[in-house]
């Protein structure tokens, strides 16, 4: 038998009904080829082991993971993907449906749900929603919740096929655009596989990086031999700790603590210790079997019940014990208020370490600009403002030299919200060797780079009186924070700082601390620090309710937090209607017939929540600056410089509206929002809207996605750009027409007189008369929160926020009460996020958080062994709910105006997932009769409980 | 990323891929690909020829041969679910492969891949042992059959030699009066696991059991034979006790690990729920056999 192995053949693929001769490797799967050489980037790469389905593509008609076929297999084949589902501009039904119900978010599963149900609706036209959920089984969502992928798909139907642009256009003689549920501006990209997201570019002359990471858990570094990575062929550049900068980073200013590469030190495995750069992925991955590390193994910790008693492990030398932040906090006085109190119950409570898992993986590209004076860098963060910043850190360049470019997004939800070392590497080895250098995660590395949520091991006691007020409240928590600070810092903070923006508490107590283990550093996750002390008060206050006589509900009106309160924590409150989501919870999901009147193994439960609608204060003190020049400066209660920044621009034919904003659209709906508000202040169509929030060269500041702050900050800034425009036009109009510009208005396209009905004048061509006088049109705007933010005690910044948003959910299940096993079946949930600027986008974020935060309640977790090695990195064995797995979901906005938000409008995205913990877990203790206080409440812990129980009676 | 290194092989005929099976260094046989490739990519295993079986029609294909049901090796989990011979005499299959995976991997994987990957955790084994189904293997100059339920040596490992290739599984038509039932534990609705599985079949003659199999899958290396818990129910009337009686002996049967999907204890606990469940189901399948017979 001759010998082929590894060498090239020319297969001839039927791709979209086109064909191409390409020259592929025996080993290469059809994903690889059709993304990397046939450049048809709308199948994506999720996992690479045939679990999320974002690489489906139509084999000879039928739905296959192309990550699991090999290229030169599938000659003969028909293969469709995304990129021939819409015939020459024109949109099947079923792009159509999935534009118009909402069923996109990041979009990166997106192709791969649109091939798997194009098979279905093939099959059968009028699938039932069991059927629906079987032919979709293998496309995995983090984003949707699914609940409106399911009804593109059953209402397919109802779309004609159209020409593009149909998301638009089709809205284009409407205005009055906030408050309407109008699809998404970049749905037709994500429906159609156009959307780039950052491993869908390609530059020339490109070479990729690879990560050596520590396979020990604690060590020293005694020696590391690159010697033959080097000389292997097809390397171009080996960097280890000696070839990175004696620069720390990480996200808390007090805590920058890692290292690109690593020094001296491994403190985790996976820690980065080398990098390859090479010509191709599979030859740098191939170089890094022969780098050889010598290491000095030290004992390692890995949890921080054990790491913080004398003699354990030291992971850094300045984080003594390995308490890496410490938290004290009291306000009021709990003595007083548990003596005050008639009923008084302590709890502990276990949360999980369960990591974000965004579909899409981290990804940088980096190149050199201008001569190589500046550089360019595409990664796929939620925050391009902090990734300039630190990279102007750690490479010690102005930020003017910088220019970061933040393509489509496919989720990030806390994964994505800090500098990677893929950002440095990519940025350093680009730098070194002249040509673009591209990066990526796999599934596994995500897993190792991790920065998911802390476990927090949480100790709750509640005071209250007779009647069910809150006399007192008392926390303890430990986070197990990893070996890097990462966001964690603020974690701890935050783990205390929310619990009194949703009940009226008098006197709270909170002592917090974060500490260092031997494992993939921890950091913010939707929600940052707050779901599981959110689940351990509520299940808290759930028990109390029981233990009083007293509906679960009922209970928490009577402490339910009040509009226009300071909280005893120093936080202001603004708008608050989170009585009425309870009322309305209750009403809708029938609470008073069903709970304690539900047959065993059926029940219902409640949880509530509340989240900042943006963070007071910046993540770092002080000016935009490189931060090595900055001199340490004492923390001034203000925003130093404003947290959003708009320029809109009106294009010289006055037909377009361009306004540029550096907000992260991550899948949540920034882009869409801010476009909205763009098009109702302008009085202008959403059509003619375009926004731009890539590239930092062309779009101001903006903070980015995390502390759900766009909509309300970022919405400020636009809204005030575009008042700017109006004065300016105004101005220009009421010179022509010989009146006062107050006494102009826009709307509809056009401007015209509040009284006088003659004098009206086409919206662009005012804009055209005003170039011709003055040049460019262009309005600028920002938002600074409000100074004196917050108390004056040592981390009152943290929770601090122009407005809180509030929900309530009510969770039914069924639970098998033989094997434990948990059906989750309907949530109700009633939100407090302001005014609305989109329903449907916010719908779309409960029912999202709604299933990610049942699957952390029941079934996710990171799991590690007693060695420091993550057992599950990877999604067969790490468990994001599936198509099958959801609940039917009912979401509902209470009426609320939030003065502060731009057309009263406040947050949704991380308070939503907030209530879903404890509405689970009361829903499940409701159906057993046994609580479970440690997540994920798995089928293990539900029948053990249960056994215990019937043992005890 | 690209699997270094492998070299792919199209042989034209069944003969053609035993040979090239017997000669090649380090050669797998390349199906639906959906468990070897997962194994390659995560650097499991080491494979330096892959032979593509793509283009061999003798492994296709679900027929009635006689009085048993022949499936080709090749047999996607798609086609076993939605045949209608597999349903009119086997329906226990048929769900058992509904349980697995997804859409997409169910259109990819086979029957062939399912056996003799011979992972604990696999679904299809525990019904068709229960339903007394044997392999066909072949090498280059012989073929044999061999019960299914001598096939399983340990966690991936399986009796078949350097070489050898299975072809088919024949499964015999179940007598009349007979109920298979399969019952799956897994820790959400798709893409999973079995924590555990069971099959059972019940033949029930003049209202006693005349036979009876459990098979118990992911609590052993191999499918177990539940062999006490078979065998007490034989000559019996079936009623709730005596299946309480049979689930509890079959739990003391399995011998479960403890590992990320669950516990030595929780295994055994769902050993003993889903054996009496699968069992209720068999009874109610012949009940419901007898009734249409009258």
């Amino acid at each position: 038998m001759k010998e082929e192995r590894g060498k090239h053949r020319i297969v001839v693929l039927n791709v979209n009904s086109e064909e191409h001769s390409v020259a592929v490797k025996d080993g290469e799967t059809l994903l690889d080829v059709l993304r990397d050489k046939l450049r048809l980037t709308g199948t994506k790469k999720g996992c690479n082991l045939g679990v999320c389905g974002a690489c489906t593509v139509l084999v000879n008609g039928q739905p296959k993971n192309s990550c699991l076929l090999l290229a030169a297999a599938c000659e003969g084949d028909e293969i469709t993907t995304i990129e021939g589902v819409a015939g020459e501009g024109v949109l099947h039904s079923l792009q159509r449906a999935f534009i118009n119900h909402g069923a996109i978010q990041c979009g990166f599963c997106t192709p791969g749900m649109i091939i798997s149900a194009l098979d279905l609706i093939k099959r059968n036209p009028d699938p039932s929603e069991d059927e629906i959920k079987e032919a979709l089984s293998g496309n995995l969502c983090r984003c949707t919740g699914y609940t409106r992928i399911i009804d593109a798909v059953k209402s397919w139907k109802k779309y004609k096929k159209t020409k593009e642009p149909p998301s638009r256009s089709y809205d284009s003689e409407k205005f009055l655009t906030v408050g309407r549920s109008l699809p998404r501006v970049d749905a037709a990209d994500k429906v159609t596989g156009r959307a780039k997201f950052a491993a869908d570019y390609y530059f020339q002359n490109m070479l990729y990086g690879k990560i050596l990471h520590s396979p020990i858990p604690h060590g020293r570094i005694k020696k590391i031999d690159t010697s033959r990575a080097e000389n292997f062929p097809g390397v171009k550049l080996v960097l280890t700790g000696k070839d990175v900068p004696d620069i720390t980073y990480g996200v808390s200013p007090a805590r920058y603590d890692e290292y690109i590469l690593a020094k001296e030190k491994v403190r985790y495995v996976g820690d980065e210790v080398a990098a390859v750069i090479a010509v191709d992925e599979e030859t740098a991955e191939g170089a890094l079997n022969l780098i050889q590390v010598e290491y000095e193994e030290l004992p390692a910790v890995f949890n921080p019940t054990e790491a913080v008693q004398e003699g354990a492990p030291q992971l850094h030398e300045r984080y003594k014990n390995n308490i890496n932040t410490h938290v004290d906090h009291h306000f009021g006085d709990i003595e007083k208020g548990f003596a005050e109190a008639d009923c008084i119950r302590e709890e502990e409570f276990v949360g999980n370490h369960v990591y974000q898992n965004p579909l899409e993986p981290h990804t940088s590209i980096a190149y050199w600009e201008n001569d190589g004076s500046t550089l360019v860098l595409y990664s796929s963060t939620q925050v391009p403002h902090y990734v300039h910043y630190m990279v102007a850190r750690v490479l010690d360049i102005p930020l003017g030299d910088i220019r970061i470019i933040r393509p489509t997004v496919g989720g990030g939800f806390g994964a994505k919200a800090a500098t990677t070392p893929l950002d440095l590497i990519t940025s350093i080895a680009s730098k070194k060797t002249g040509r673009p250098v591209k990066m990526l995660y796999s599934r596994k590395e995500m897993f190792l780079y991790g920065r998911g949520r802390h476990k927090q091991y949480m100790k709750f006691k509640i005071g209250v009186k007779k009647d069910g007020r809150i006399t007192a409240v008392k926390s303890k928590i430990y986070l197990d924070g990893g070996a890097y600070s990462s966001f964690g810092v603020i974690t701890a903070y935050y783990a205390g700082s929310m619990i009194p923006t949703l009940y009226m508490i008098p006197n709270y107590r909170y002592e917090g601390f974060r500490i260092m283990t031997n494992k993939p550093a921890c950091g913010a996750m939707r929600g940052h620090g707050t779901p599981q002390p959110r689940f351990a008060f509520e299940s808290l206050l759930s028990m109390i309710a029981d233990d009083l006589g007293i509906d679960p509900v009922e209970i928490r009106l009577r402490n339910a937090m009040e509009a226009n309160t300071r909280t005893c924590n120093d936080l202001d409150v603004r708008s608050c209607e989170f009585k009425s989501t309870l009322k309305e919870v209750e009403k809708k999901s029938g609470w008073r017939e069903k709970y304690g009147k539900l047959p065993p193994g059926k029940g219902i439960g409640i949880g509530c929540g509340g989240f900042v609608s943006g963070a007071g204060y910046a993540i770092y003190r002080g000016q935009v600056q490189r931060s090595l020049e900055k001199k340490p400066e004492a923390f001034q209660k203000k925003a130093i410089f404003p947290h959003a920044n708009a320029i809109v621009k009106v294009s010289e034919d006055g037909t377009a509206v361009i306004p540029l904003i550096l907000a992260a659209e991550i899948g949540q709906g920034a882009a869409t929002v801010l476009s909205q508000m763009c098009a109702e202040s302008l009085g202008i169509s959403l059509s003619r809207v375009r926004i731009r929030m890539e590239d930092s060269d062309i779009s101001p500041l903006d903070l980015g996605a995390y502390s759900s702050r766009t909509t309300l900050m970022g919405g400020n800034a636009v809204v005030m750009a575009c008042r700017d425009v109006l004065k300016k036009l105004f101005a220009t109009v009421s010179e022509i027409w010989g009146c006062k510009p107050q006494e102009l208005e826009a709307g509809e396209n056009r401007i015209f007189h509040k009284r006088d009905k003659s004098k009206d004048m086409e919206w662009a061509e005012a804009a055209r008369r005003y170039f011709n006088e003055h040049g460019p049109l262009v309005g600028t705007g920002w938002y600074k929160p409000p100074e004196e933010l917050g108390g004056d005690y040592k981390g009152a910044a943290v929770g601090t926020s122009p407005a809180f948003s509030f929900g309530s959910s009510v969770c039914e299940c069924r639970v098998d009460l033989e094997t434990g096993k948990v059906k989750i079946e309907r949530f109700t949930d009633y939100h407090d996020c302001g005014t609305p600027i989109n329903p449907q986008a916010v719908h779309a974020q409960v029912e999202g958080a709604v299933v990610m935060g049942s699957g952390e309640t029941i079934m996710e977790e990171v799991i590690y062994d007693g060695k420091g090695n993550t057992l599950n990195p990877n999604l067969h064995d790490y468990l994001l709910m599936t198509i099958k797995d959801v609940p039917e979901i009912f979401s509902g906005i209470v009426d609320s105006y939030e003065p502060e938000g731009p057309y009263g409008a406040k947050e949704i995205g991380e308070g939503a997932t907030l209530p879903v913990l404890a509405a689970v877990a009361h829903s499940i203790a409701n159906a057993t009769g046994v609580w479970i206080k440690d997540l994920p409440i798995t089928p293990e812990k539900i029948l053990k409980a249960l056994k215990n129980k019937e043992e005890a009676a | 990323m690209v699997i270094s290194d492998i070299a792919l092989h199209f042989p034209k005929n069944l003969s053609e891929a035993i040979r090239l099976l017997g000669e090649l260094e380090e050669a797998r046989v390349l199906a639906g690909g959906t468990d070897l490739l997962i194994e390659i990519k995560q650097g499991l295993v080491m494979v330096k020829n892959l032979i593509s079986l793509k283009k061999i029609k003798e492994l296709k294909g679900i027929e009635k041969k006689g009085n048993r049901i022949r499936m080709g090796a090749l047999s996607t989990l798609e086609e076993v679910m939605s045949d209608p011979l597999i349903n009119q005499y086997i329906p226990a299959l048929a769900d058992a492969a509904a349980s697995m995976a997804s859409f997409q991997i169910r259109s990819m994987a086979t029957v062939g891949g399912n056996i003799s990957s011979a992972v604990p955790s696999a679904d299809l084994p525990p019904t068709l042992i229960a339903a007394e189904a044997t392999v066909e293997l072949h090498c280059s100059d012989s073929s044999r059959e061999v019960s299914l339920s001598e096939f399983f040596t340990g966690p991936r490992e399986m009796i078949c030699g350097k070489g050898e290739l299975l072809t088919s599984v024949f499964i015999p038509l179940p007598p009349d009066e007979t109920g298979i039932a399969f019952q799956k534990f897994a820790l959400r609705e798709a893409s999973a696991l079995a924590v555990v599985n069971v099959a059972s079949k019940l033949t029930i003659k003049k209202g006693k059991i005349e036979r009876a199999l459990i098979v118990l899958g992911a609590v052993a290396p191999t499918p177990v034979l539940a062999s006490k818990a078979s065998g007490l129910l034989c000559g019996n009337k079936p009623s709730d006790s005596l299946f309480e009686k049979a689930a509890l002996t079959a739990r003391e049967e399995g011998n479960p690990i403890s590992d990320i999907r669950g516990s030595i204890w929780h295994r055994k606990e769902l050993i003993q729920v889903l054996t009496r469940r699968t069992l209720d189901e068999a009874l109610s399948q012949v009940q419901g056999k007898l009734r249409r017979g009258k």
